[in-house]
């Protein structure tokens, strides 16, 4: 009992060791990076500072890149004077363009002595939006050169990311089937499929009123357009409230559009 | 009785864990009747911290129960080949640590799963509607397995050795196969593949077999043999500290020698393994891996190299230690003091961290965060160099405690010692050639460079031990290893190198999980809980210890039910007889 003591003793002793080097060492706490709000009509000096943000938090692009350092012991490009550079990296291209494709698409040109392994910052893990790159554009091309870029600036690459952003655990693994979408939202509570009037129109033979293009937008847009006789307002909080626009997927939304067609 | 009880337990908290599986993966009742929470919490403790220690300690538990078989069946083995019946029994005594710990692992297992669908229960949905398929196979093994493990343990002796070590096999086997499905669930979430843009599944065996399964898999193998390894020794000093008998001790010395050597052995190919699982990593997704080694977690590793220290130095400290029970070692006492030194030195140049932690007068005097002489210690070139050299000056008091009661009898013998030592020197001088060398190429050379290093370590340690092998050869013995005779110290180094094999197994299970930062699955499923934030770690350094200290006092647990099958039957009046006993003694030192 008494070695049990001292050896319990003694594991208590190095633990609180080690977990005194462990406050040893820097301590940060890192959060989750945030999205930030940009209007249309902001000026470039904001572009530039939420740019710079972007860089520096949410687009982690510091996580490999430096800022004016040199040397043979850089694994990627450092972006000090990045905006004078881009001007005349690739022949043929502008400044913008360079520098939106080595974000939206980064292996498509590759600096000599780099190797390929930079990620499409459009998509998840990093998920970028399109207003975003814009303003990550204009705060590159400050470093060294004048941004050029705002934020009506079009740009090829614009609109592929996918419509729905991985951001929340709303991805399903198995795509479920219009049929079952329908049972699980408890649709029928208001859509009878035998023709009586309920809380909202019936479903049958909705697939011959309407089109897929209206079923659509009837589904992600109800108070679009409201048959005769019901409530506008109605049906986008009911349909809110069950997480339907949150959990369900695009493929699973085509489904129900391609079921609710065939009644 | 208690091992039935506990038997049981572990086939009923098996199939609630399998009942838990299934509910979560029908797809009527895991379709959302109406609006499901993401997370749920607990009033006093957050639910990620929860879920992190039940988590950590199954895992634990797991690699325990998955490598003592490994090294009981070589045991085993070993004892059947040679016929000396110490080994069976050492064997056996490994194994009877297994029942109660295959109880424990399905009993956290269990909690895991529960954890999981009460407090994530859109992320459990999620990952189960992933791996659906693979949850049959799973539990067919796992049965299986409780099969094997009963059987290899109840039925000691039982069967026909060959038939007995047969049962070994299927027992590691199946464990095995156990581990590998388990791995593609945890690390899918950190390289996830086989998935659409949207999380959708397209390709169930390219969702297993992702960028970081297989090095995963072989790292775990081997991490388990040394965290195993590591155990069984503290169970032996444990026995060794309670002994009554000088036979009991020599038993007791000779396990945790046993068991301390087998981790030792696991340890030493383990950064490789390490290599191969962070190369995958940086080719699954650049960022993810300077996250892990050069951005928020790089101090963690700094931690990791006082741990992998401490347990160089212990090891050394027990080797030295145990050559004093062996006639003849004395003429090699004098080299330790330079072993010594040298894992001192490597040790102190592991552990420099590249940046320091400084004021900002300190800083503007060093002209950054860089000190301007202990930055050059803080590189790659200087830190690869230094761990080679302490594994390198690891196996020399291996070898030294090896020979230590033998005297060569070859008529080559000081030759084979001059070739031993010149491969010793080219390989100490390449491996320093090549550190300095890394000072003045690209980063990419630089970490090629760590390759033929490593490479020339190994070289050594094979060689040297082969010639070792022959030059020792009907050697003549300067008297027998008298197992027992050890200082009381040298079990507390062991229970040291348990706490810290535990502690750096519990750091690195952190770091596999916290390099995904605010992603369950990354960049797939978000976390977008309030739990979302990577924490400092020192937080983490407080909940890997507290973890670490609930899994000792588990582990007392399965040590004193273990050491109950040998305890003789109780007898009425037993308990009278006892306390009499007890207190004739107490009385005695005052009637005198």
């Amino acid at each position: 009992m008494k070695h049990a003591l001292l050896i319990f003793g003694f594991t208590i002793l190095v633990s609180a060791f080690y977990w005194y080097v462990s406050l040893w060492v820097p301590q940060k706490r890192t959060e989750p990076p945030e999205d930030i709000a940009i209007s249309a009509d902001i000026s470039t000096d904001e572009m530039i500072a939420i740019g710079e943000e972007i860089v520096g938090g949410k687009g982690t692009c510091l996580t490999c890149h430096t800022m004016g350092e040199s040397g043979t012991g850089l694994r990627f490009p450092d972006l000090d004077n990045i905006g004078a550079i881009a001007l005349t990296r690739v022949e043929g291209q502008s400044d913008v363009d360079y520098l939106a494709e080595s974000m939206y698409d980064p292996n498509a040109y590759v600096v000599e002595g780099f190797v390929a392994g930079m990620p499409d910052v459009s998509r998840p893990p990093v998920a970028l939006t399109d207003q975003e790159i814009l303003t990550v554009i204009a705060y590159l091309q400050s470093l060294g050169a004048t941004p050029t870029v705002t934020m009506e600036t079009q740009l090829q690459w614009q609109g592929q990311a996918p419509t729905t952003p991985a951001v929340t655990p709303v991805a399903t693994g198995e795509s479920r089937d219009g049929e079952t979408i329908y049972a699980s939202y408890l649709c029928n509570t208001c859509h009878t499929l035998d023709g009586q009037a309920g809380v909202g129109p019936t479903f049958q033979g909705i697939g011959s009123r309407l089109s897929k293009a209206e079923l659509y937008e009837a589904v992600i847009d109800p108070d679009a357009s409201i048959t005769e006789g019901y409530i506008q307002g109605l049906m986008l909080p009911t349909v809110t409230a069950s997480r339907f626009y949150d959990e369900v997927t695009a493929a699973e939304l085509q489904s129900l559009v391609d079921y609710l067609a065939t009644l | 009785m208690i091992l039935r009880m506990l038997r049981l337990r572990t086939l009923v908290t098996g199939c609630l864990a399998i009942a838990a599986l299934l509910f979560a993966a029908d797809p009527a009742w895991g379709v959302p009747q109406v609006a499901e929470q993401e997370y749920r919490a607990l009033p006093f403790i957050s639910s990620r911290v929860l879920m992190w220690a039940v988590a950590e300690l199954h895992l634990m538990f797991a690699a325990f129960v998955l490598a003592v078989p490994m090294f009981a069946l070589v045991i085993e083995f070993i004892g059947y080949k040679t016929g000396d019946k110490r080994y069976d029994q050492l064997a056996y005594e490994f194994t009877k640590l297994l029942s109660v710990s295959f109880s424990f692992t399905a009993t956290l297992g269990a909690l895991l799963t529960f954890g999981l669908i009460v407090f994530y229960p859109t992320l459990a949905q999620y990952l189960v509607r992933i791996f659906s398929w693979t949850f049959l196979p799973y539990v067919l093994l796992f049965f299986l397995e409780a099969v094997f493990l009963y059987t290899y343990y109840y039925g000691w002796g039982k069967f026909s050795p060959r038939v007995h070590l047969f049962l070994g096999v299927m027992l590691n086997i199946v464990g095995t196969a156990i581990m590998f499905i388990a791995n593609a669930w945890l690390t899918f979430m950190n390289t996830p593949a086989g998935v659409d843009e949207l999380g959708n599944l397209t390709n169930l065996w390219e969702a297993i077999n992702n960028y970081t399964w297989m090095p995963i898999n072989i790292h775990r193998l081997i991490a388990n043999v040394a965290f195993g390894g590591a155990i069984g020794a503290a169970y032996g000093a444990f026995k060794f500290l309670g002994a009554k008998t000088p036979e009991e001790r020599a038993h007791y010395d000779w396990m945790g020698y046993v068991g301390i050597f087998v981790a030792i052995c696991a340890l030493l190919p383990l950064p490789f393994a390490g290599y191969w699982l962070g190369v995958e990593i940086y080719a699954y997704d650049q960022s993810l891996g300077i996250t892990l080694m050069g951005g928020t977690f790089s101090w963690l590793f700094i931690i990791q190299a006082v741990l992998i220290g401490n347990l160089f130095l212990a090891a050394n400290y027990y080797l030295w230690l145990s050559m004093g029970r062996i006639p003849g070692a004395e003429r090699f006492r004098r080299f330790i003091k330079y072993l010594l030194a040298v894992i001192t030195l490597c040790f102190i140049v592991w552990a420099t961290p590249h940046s320091l932690v400084a004021t900002v007068e300190e800083a503007r005097a060093m002209g950054g965060s860089h000190h301007p002489i202990l930055n050059v210690l803080g590189v790659m070139s200087a830190k690869n160099t230094a761990v080679n050299l302490l594994i390198l000056t690891t196996y020399v008091s291996f070898l030294l405690y090896r020979r230590a009661n033998k005297e060569a009898t070859v008529s080559w013998a000081k030759t084979g010692n001059l070739v031993q030592f010149g491969i010793f020197a080219a390989v100490v001088i390449f491996v320093v050639f090549l550190g300095v060398y890394g000072y003045f190429v690209d980063a990419q050379t630089r970490i090629g460079l760590s390759q033929p290093q490593v490479l020339s370590v190994l070289f050594a340690m094979v060689s040297v031990t082969v010639i070792d092998i022959f030059l020792f050869r009907n050697a003549q013995s300067r008297g027998r290893v008298a197992w027992g005779k050890i200082p009381a110290r040298s079990q507390y180094a062991l229970f040291f190198l348990a706490i810290t094999f535990t502690w750096l197994m519990g750091l690195m299970g952190y770091v596999r999980a916290g390099m995904r930062q605010h992603w369950h699955v990354y960049g797939v499923v978000r976390d977008t809980s309030v739990d979302a934030f990577t924490p400092t770690l020192g937080f983490a350094g407080m909940v890997v210890s507290a973890i670490v200290v609930v899994f000792f006092l588990l582990i007392a647990v399965v040590f004193f039910l273990s050491s109950l099958s040998g305890q003789k039957n109780w007898e009425p009046g037993q308990s009278k007889r006892w306390f009499k006993r007890r207190s004739e003694t107490a009385a005695t030192p005052l009637t005198q």
